[in-house]
C-alpha cells in the first residue's frame, strides 16, 4: 500500500445499489453494497421512490458495515467522494446529503464525482494506473457511452452515447417480451449460450452510411428492441414455436457486433490502444467474447475488470475520488445538487 | 455542549440549542423543492456563528415528518450521518410535535386545551395530528403535549371528528395546511405556521431526558407510487385474420 496515498470513502447511490467503500491510492480496502434490487422485480423496473426509501435504510448500516470489515475509524478518512450524477433525483439526493454530512462532520473535503466516468476509473483498482490515453466503453441498465480518457480525474471527452435505450435496458425489454424474469439480461446471457447468434439477422443501428456523419460512435437499441418483437409476434402468429434460445443470441449478437466495431472504430480513428469496459452490461458473455477477439485482432489491450466491479458500487466512485483528490482538482461546495443528466465530460463537480 | 435540529418537513430549519435549551444560532429557507442544497451550508454556518465545533454537539435531531418524501429524507439521513461522524446519538422528533408545543407558547394554551395540526401534504391533502396539552411546561420550561389523534394524511374536508370541540378547554388549528385550506380549517390567529427547528430540539431534549425512545424513522404515511406492469401491447396490431383470437 502507497501509505502516503489519502483514505478516500466513496458513496454511490445513483440507482438501486447503497455502495459505501474505502480506497487508498489504487488499492481497494473495502467495499460493501446494499442492493434494493429484489423490491423492483415485481414492478419490472427500478421505482425511485422505492429505491430511495431503500437508500435511507441502508445508508448507516452500509457506511458501518465498510468501516468494520477494513478496521477502519472515520476519523482515518481524508476525503469524501459521492456520485453527484447522473442517475436518479431521489436516489442521487440520499448519498450527496450522507457526504455532505460525513464532510461537515468529520472536517474533511466533498467531492462530487460522475457515476459513469466512475465506471471506467474502477479498472484502475484492478488493473493498475491507465495509460496516456484510454477508450472507455460504459454499458450498463442506464448507460450505454462511449469515452476517451486522457486523463480519468480531469480530461473526458464523450465520443458517443445511446440515443434511446442503454444496452441493458434493451436486453431488459426484450427479456420482458420472451417472457423472462427481470432483469432480462442475465436470462437472455443464459438462453443466448445454446442459441445460433446468426439464426436471425435483426438491424444494427446507426451503423447506415447515411449516420456516420452525425452518429459515428452513437448507438441506438430502440428499433432493434422493436424489430425483436416484431418477429416474435410474425412466430407466434403463424403458430410456430418462438425459437427464444435463438432469438435471444442473435439479438445479443446484434447489440455486441454495434457496440464493438464502433468502439474498435473510434479506438482506431484516436489511436489508443487500450479499451477498458465498465458497467453492468459488461458482464455479457457475448460481449466480453467479441470484444477480447476484435481487440487481438486491432491491437488493442483490453481491460474488463471482474464483474463484481462493473455493477455500481461504492469502489467506483471511491476510485474516482481518489484519483481526482491525487490530481489536485478543488473540493466542491457544501451547496452541490444533483444532476440527474450530468454530462459525461464533467468528472467533477 | 450542544444540539444540532434539523427539520426539512417544509421549509429548511436549522438550529443549534445548548443543553439548557437555549438558543444558540438558528437559521430557515423557505425553500421547497432545493433542501439538499440548501441544508449543509447552513448547518456550517449554524456552527460557524455559535463559535462552535462538531467536536461540541452531543446530539443531532431530526425531524421525521410527515412530510413530502424527498425532503424529508435529505434532514433524516443528514442527522443520521452526522451523528454518525460526530459519534453522538441521532434524535427524531415528529415535525408535527414541534408545531404543536409552538402552540402552546405562542397561543398561551392551559392544559386540557386541544391542538389540530395540519401542514401541507400536496395533492389537496394535509398531514394532521391532534394534541392534548398537558403541561405550559414542564421542569425544563418546555410544553408538553400528548396525541390524541393521528399523525395521518386526509383531505381537509374528511377530517370530521379530528375537528370536534375537546371535552374540556379549547380546540386550536395551526400549521401551514390549515391556512391553504380556509374553507374548511379556521387557523387561529398568532398561530405557529412551521415547525421551529429549536423547537424540535427542546422536544428532542425533553423526551431524551425521560428516557424515551427517540427513532429517526420517516413517517412517509403514503405508500410509493407504483403500479404492476401490465402486457405490453403489440408492437403490430394484429390484423383482421387473428380478431377473435387470443388479440
Amino acid at each position: 500500500m502507497a501509505s502516503g496515498d489519502p483514505l478516500v470513502l466513496g458513496i454511490e447511490t445513483s440507482c438501486d445499489e447503497t455502495g459505501v467503500a474505502l480506497v487508498r491510492g489504487d488499492e481497494l480496502l473495502v467495499d460493501a453494497t446494499a442492493s434494493s434490487m429484489d423490491e423492483h422485480a415485481r414492478y419490472g423496473g427500478i421505482i425511485p421512490e422505492v429505491a430511495s426509501r431503500a437508500h435511507l435504510e441502508a445508508m448507516i448500516p452500509t457506511i458501518s458495515k465498510a468501516l468494520g470489515e477494513a478496521d477502519v475509524d472515520l476519523s482515518e478518512v481524508d476525503a469524501i467522494a459521492v456520485t453527484a450524477g447522473p442517475g436518479l433525483v431521489g436516489p442521487l439526493t440520499i448519498g450527496t446529503s450522507a457526504a455532505k454530512a460525513l464532510a461537515i462532520g468529520l472536517n474533511k473535503p466533498l467531492y462530487g464525482v460522475n457515476h459513469v466516468v466512475g465506471h471506467a476509473a474502477v479498472d484502475q483498482l484492478v488493473d493498475g494506473p491507465f495509460p496516456d490515453r484510454v477508450m472507455a466503453l460504459v454499458v450498463s441498465g442506464g448507460h450505454s457511452s462511449l469515452l476517451l480518457v486522457d486523463d480519468i480525474a480531469t480530461d473526458v471527452t464523450e465520443l458517443g452515447s445511446t440515443l434511446d435505450d442503454a444496452a441493458g435496458e434493451a436486453f431488459d425489454k426484450v427479456g420482458r417480451l420472451l417472457g423472462l424474469p427481470y432483469p432480462g439480461g442475465p436470462h437472455i446471457d443464459r438462453l443466448a449460450r445454446e442459441g445460433d447468434p446468426t439464426a436471425i439477422r435483426f438491424p444494427r443501428g446507426l451503423t447506415a452510411a447515411k449516420d456516420q456523419a452525425k452518429h459515428a460512435y452513437d448507438f441506438s437499441f430502440s428499433g432493434l428492441k422493436t424489430a425483436v418483437a416484431r418477429w416474435v409476434e410474425a412466430c407466434q402468429d403463424s403458430g410456430r414455436e418462438v425459437p427464444v434460445a435463438d432469438v435471444a443470441a442473435s439479438f445479443a449478437e446484434a447489440v455486441v457486433d454495434v457496440l464493438t466495431a464502433k468502439t474498435i472504430a473510434a479506438c482506431r480513428l484516436h489511436d489508443v490502444e487500450t479499451l477498458v469496459i465498465g458497467g453492468g452490461f459488461s458482464a455479457n458473455s457475448q460481449l466480453r467474447e467479441m470484444a477480447a477477439k476484435r481487440c487481438a485482432e486491432a491491437g488493442i489491450d483490453l481491460r474488463i475488470p471482474p464483474i463484481r466491479y462493473c455493477t455500481d458500487n461504492g469502489a467506483m466512485i471511491a476510485a474516482l475520488g481518489s484519483a481526482v483528490v491525487r490530481a489536485g482538482v478543488a473540493p466542491s461546495n457544501l451547496d452541490i445538487g444533483v444532476d440527474s443528466s450530468m454530462s459525461l465530460t464533467t468528472v467533477t463537480v | 455542549m450542544a444540539v444540532l435540529s434539523i427539520d426539512t418537513s417544509a421549509a429548511v430549519a436549522v438550529a443549534l440549542v445548548a443543553e439548557d435549551g437555549t438558543l444558540l444560532a438558528a437559521r430557515s429557507v423557505d425553500e421547497r423543492r432545493r433542501h439538499a442544497e440548501q441544508l449543509a451550508p447552513m448547518i456550517a454556518g449554524v456552527l460557524a456563528e455559535a463559535g462552535l465545533d462538531r467536536g461540541d454537539l452531543t446530539a443531532v435531531v431530526g425531524g421525521t415528518g410527515p412530510a413530502p418524501f424527498t425532503g424529508l429524507r435529505v434532514g433524516l439521513v443528514t442527522a443520521r450521518t452526522l451523528a454518525l461522524a460526530v459519534g453522538v446519538p441521532a434524535l427524531g422528533v415528529p415535525s408535527l410535535d414541534a408545531l404543536a408545543v409552538q402552540a402552546v407558547t405562542d397561543l398561551a394554551l392551559a392544559p386540557d386545551d386541544e391542538v389540530l395540526v395540519a401542514t401541507d401534504a400536496r395533492r389537496k391533502e394535509v398531514y394532521w395530528a391532534r394534541y392534548r396539552v398537558v403541561s405550559q411546561g414542564g421542569i425544563d420550561g418546555v410544553p408538553v403535549v400528548e396525541p390524541v389523534a393521528g399523525p395521518d394524511v386526509a383531505r381537509p374536508a374528511d377530517l370530521g371528528d379530528a375537528l370536534a370541540p375537546p371535552a374540556a378547554g379549547r380546540l386550536v388549528v395551526v400549521g401551514e395546511g390549515a391556512t391553504l385550506y380556509p374553507d374548511v380549517l379556521t387557523v387561529t390567529d398568532g398561530a405557529p405556521v412551521q415547525p421551529d427547528a429549536a423547537a424540535l430540539a427542546r422536544v428532542a431534549l425533553q423526551r431524551r431526558d425521560a428516557g424515551l425512545d427517540l427513532p429517526t424513522e420517516p413517517l412517509y404515511l403514503r405508500r410509493p407510487d407504483v403500479q404492476e406492469p401490465v402486457a405490453k401491447p403489440r408492437v403490430v396490431p394484429a390484423t383482421g385474420a387473428v380478431v377473435g383470437g387470443d388479440a
